[in-house]
């Protein structure tokens, strides 16, 4: 694997800092305030590190705090205990090294793609037809030339998706935070969309973290899948290299014989924390609060 | 389109029955024209109005009250809006009072805004702005209360400051419910700048119709209502073009459920 090429934009960072880790979770745990007294252990003692320039895939159970992990990484919520670094630095506030693709829609409803794509743009000041160029060129490259001034409900899922990852990719962020993006897709859209998202990511080299519950996809998309165990109090229980070759097509890259040994690898150890995860969420019970 | 003017005949029939009952009944005397007037001569007055353009004076001075009860009421109502919405201690405090005030039958400031404000446009705009605000302020407060986190924590992650969420995310969102509620938020500050003229003023639609009921001139008065009620519908299809461009974006159809 291929460490970035780009100098890091922190000039007043630590020299001591590794330039090669992106992100750092030091014994971070999270918990959050549940109804009453009680807290509600999301993640507790998660440690790892994902290497500039890495696509590193997070699997886990349903509710197993695979949110909490992002939202922790993009600043939006703080740890309870331990440590998030990016390139170093302790998060604090918001990661502005790193872009977030939701698993909601998210994109403004008034405003058009065109405008959408360049709101990053905006918000760091820059002027507005440099803003426009530049949303122009990102919705040709996610396939949407020509749907600059369509609105989000004028568009499909997968549209939206693409219009929503070129929002997150205009303002050149380091990391790539994303939250079982393509999830709400069906089959087809969902293959086009990672194949489109590995293109990509080829090109860029960013730091990804993508999280699903789907391992398969997990696999055929990363370079290292990271297993979380059920929660509450969920921890990384593995974390399996993958070595298939790139570059991947998501649909062929499944017939490759090293992705079953790699599955079933990491399926062993996933197994046992989907059923506790399942035997655990008794009906009626509340589940972990999302971010 | 075909389906939205299919049932003119009906409406125009509906219309020009009534308009002959009431002629028919007063011209045969099976009710006295004294009380209830007549078609003919409330068209005829009407026209006279506008013919010597006596009627024009009251006109603006009704539509300047009502554009200026709108505009102070609905600025207030945001500002309120958001401040409440995004401060627990406002809210907290000043909960109450809004509660009360708005209980408040508005109609019995009326008297006390003649005293403050005088006869002129101050003390119908004042009065206006009474029945806006609260519509304008629990729509805008709702509107941003109602706004998805995750819209708002996607912007953030673009680089958004708490202003720039304001301009670009709260503000929008709570304009879909301001709008939504543009159609009656307009309707009662036209109803303030009436009834303030009804109850004294020196001109308007209301000081109109007041006049000519202190004269026992029904037909004046039929007369002013039949003004009041075009000029109503004017200013109703002036609402729904700014609300359309307004909300240009939105779905044409009744939009479909978020997951």
């Amino acid at each position: 694997m291929k460490a970035g090429v780009r100098t890091p934009s922190h000039p007043d960072a630590p020299p001591e800092r590794r330039a090669d880790v992106a992100l750092e979770f030091a014994n971070v745990g999270c918990r959050f305030a549940v109804a009453g007294r009680t807290t509600y252990p999301a993640l507790e003692g998660v440690s790892f590190t994902v290497t500039r320039g890495e696509f590193c895939a997070v699997v886990g159970p349903t509710g197993g705090g695979k949110s909490t992990l992002l939202n922790l990484a993009a600043g939006l919520l703080r740890p309870s205990a331990g440590q998030v670094m990016a390139f170093g630095q302790p998060v604090d506030g918001i990661n502005r090294s790193a872009a977030y693709l939701f698993q909601q829609d998210v994109l403004l409803p008034w405003k058009t793609a065109l405008e959408n794509v360049m709101l990053g743009l905006l918000l760091r000041r820059r002027p507005l037809g440099e803003a426009q160029a530049e949303a122009h060129r990102w919705l040709a490259r996610v396939g949407l030339a020509g749907f600059e001034t369509r609105y989000p409900h004028q568009l499909s899922g997968g549209m939206r998706k693409r219009v929503a990852l070129a929002q997150s990719l205009i303002v050149g962020p380091e990391i790539l935070l994303m939250d079982e993006p393509f999830s709400a897709l069906d089959v087809q859209t969902r293959e086009l969309m990672e194949n489109d998202l590995l293109t990509i990511w080829q090109e860029e080299r960013k730091t990804v973290v993508f999280v699903t519950h789907d391992l398969e996809e997990a696999i055929a998309l990363s370079d290292r899948v990271l297993v979380l165990s059920a929660g509450p109090g969920a921890r990384v229980i593995g974390s399996h290299p993958v070595t298939l070759p790139r570059p991947r097509d998501v649909t062929e890259v499944r017939l490759h014989p090293a992705f079953v040994d790699v599955y079933r690898a990491i399926w062993q150890g996933l197994r046992g924390e989907v059923l506790r995860a399942y035997a655990t969420r008794t009906p009626g019970r509340a589940e972990a609060p999302r971010a | 389109m075909s389906g939205r003017f299919r049932l003119l005949p009906y409406q125009v029939g509906v219309f020009a029955a009534l308009v002959v009952l009431w002629q028919t009944m007063t011209q045969e005397k099976w009710v006295d024209p004294f009380f209830f007037s007549q078609p003919t001569a409330i068209a005829q007055r009407v026209a006279q109005w506008f013919v010597s353009g006596s009627i024009y004076r009251h006109l603006w001075a009704t539509a300047l009250e009502t554009v200026l009860a709108f505009l102070a009421g609905a600025g207030l109502g945001v500002l309120f809006g958001f401040a409440f919405a995004r401060s627990p201690a406002v809210s907290g405090i000043f909960d109450p009072y809004l509660k009360i005030a708005n209980a408040l039958p508005r109609v019995v400031l009326a008297p006390i805004f003649t005293l403050w404000f005088g006869l002129g446009v101050l003390s119908k705009v004042a009065f206006g702005v009474t029945l806006v605000f609260f519509i304008v302020f629990f729509n805008t407060y709702q509107g941003i209360r109602e706004v998805d986190a995750s819209l708002l924590n996607n912007t953030r992650m673009l680089g958004a400051s708490e202003r720039d969420l304001v301009r670009h995310v709260l503000f929008p969102s709570a304009l879909v419910w301001i709008l939504s509620s543009l159609h009656t938020s307009v309707g009662l500050a036209l109803v303030g700048a009436v009834v303030g003229e009804y109850l004294g003023a020196g001109r308007g639609l209301g000081y109109v119709i007041a006049q000519a009921e202190g004269t026992f001139d029904t037909t004046g008065v039929f007369a002013g209502m039949t003004v009041l009620a075009g000029f109503t519908l004017a200013i109703d299809f002036i609402v729904t073009m700014i609300e359309r461009r307004l909300l240009s974006w939105k779905p044409a159809v009744s939009q479909t459920a978020r997951v």
